[in-house]
């Protein structure tokens, strides 16, 4: 797939940024995010599999999201397309602990 | 779709093993290299809307076999479901000029891990 992943010679994505004493993870949300994606790892779907779910995301989102922002949305994207979850149950839990937090 | 997975919980012990040990894309059974160390080879131009492996600025180039890492289940068809399809993976050199240009320093080279699915004889 020609997707926004491939960025071998193209001009203009700026500096790659280099941090100091980088941690793992910047926050506990990425954390989270990494161990729910590795439970799945070989077990629910072939580690390519989340790879290829990851470079489904449109090309725009794509570009403007942050690694572990497209972990989760293959996560989703996966968990959808193999029955799982619905992205209305996704939707729907997100609103309740929005609501919880408020 | 033929790749099934257990679907079954991992368990945190094999979670410790899966972050210590990795996973391994080995072949089970052997499979016949098409290539050999010091072949020339092109990376195949194909542009398919299901997932490679194969980067686009490769594709039509020439480089040359450096090394055979031996066979593993091929990505490209594994991120798909459709098979494991084992196959061999080599280090193929590519010279910096081959892929940008005679701007790019004439020393320089790119070593890629491509699968025999991706190379053709040029």
């Amino acid at each position: 797939m020609n997707g926004p992943h491939d960025l071998g010679g193209m001009h203009g994505l700026g500096a790659i940024p280099i941090e100091e004493n980088e941690p793992v993870f910047h926050s506990e949300w990425e954390a989270k995010v990494f161990a729910m994606s590795f439970a799945t790892f070989s077990t629910f779907f072939p580690v390519d599999e989340t790879r290829h779910a990851a470079e489904q995301i449109p090309a725009s989102e794509y570009l403007s999201s942050s690694y572990y922002e497209r972990w989760l949305a293959a996560l989703e994207l996966l968990l959808a397309k193999h029955d799982w979850l619905t992205t209305a149950e996704i939707e729907a839990r997100m609103a309740q602990l929005r609501q919880t937090e408020e | 779709m033929t790749i099934k997975t257990s679907n079954r919980c991992m368990t945190a012990a094999a979670a410790k093993a899966l972050l210590q040990e990795g996973l391994s894309c080995q072949a089970d059974s052997d499979c016949t290299p098409q290539f050999q160390v010091g072949d020339l080879v092109r990376a195949k131009v194909m542009h398919p809307k299901t997932y490679t492996r194969l980067p686009r600025y490769v594709r039509g180039k020439v480089g040359t076999v450096m090394h055979d890492h031996g066979g593993y289940v091929f990505p490209d068809t594994v991120g798909e479901r459709l098979s494991t399809k084992p196959q061999h993976v080599y280090s193929v050199r590519f010279s910096a000029q081959a892929l940008w240009g005679e701007a790019a320093p004439a020393s320089d080279a790119l070593y890629l891990d491509l699968f025999d699915d991706h190379l053709e004889v040029p």
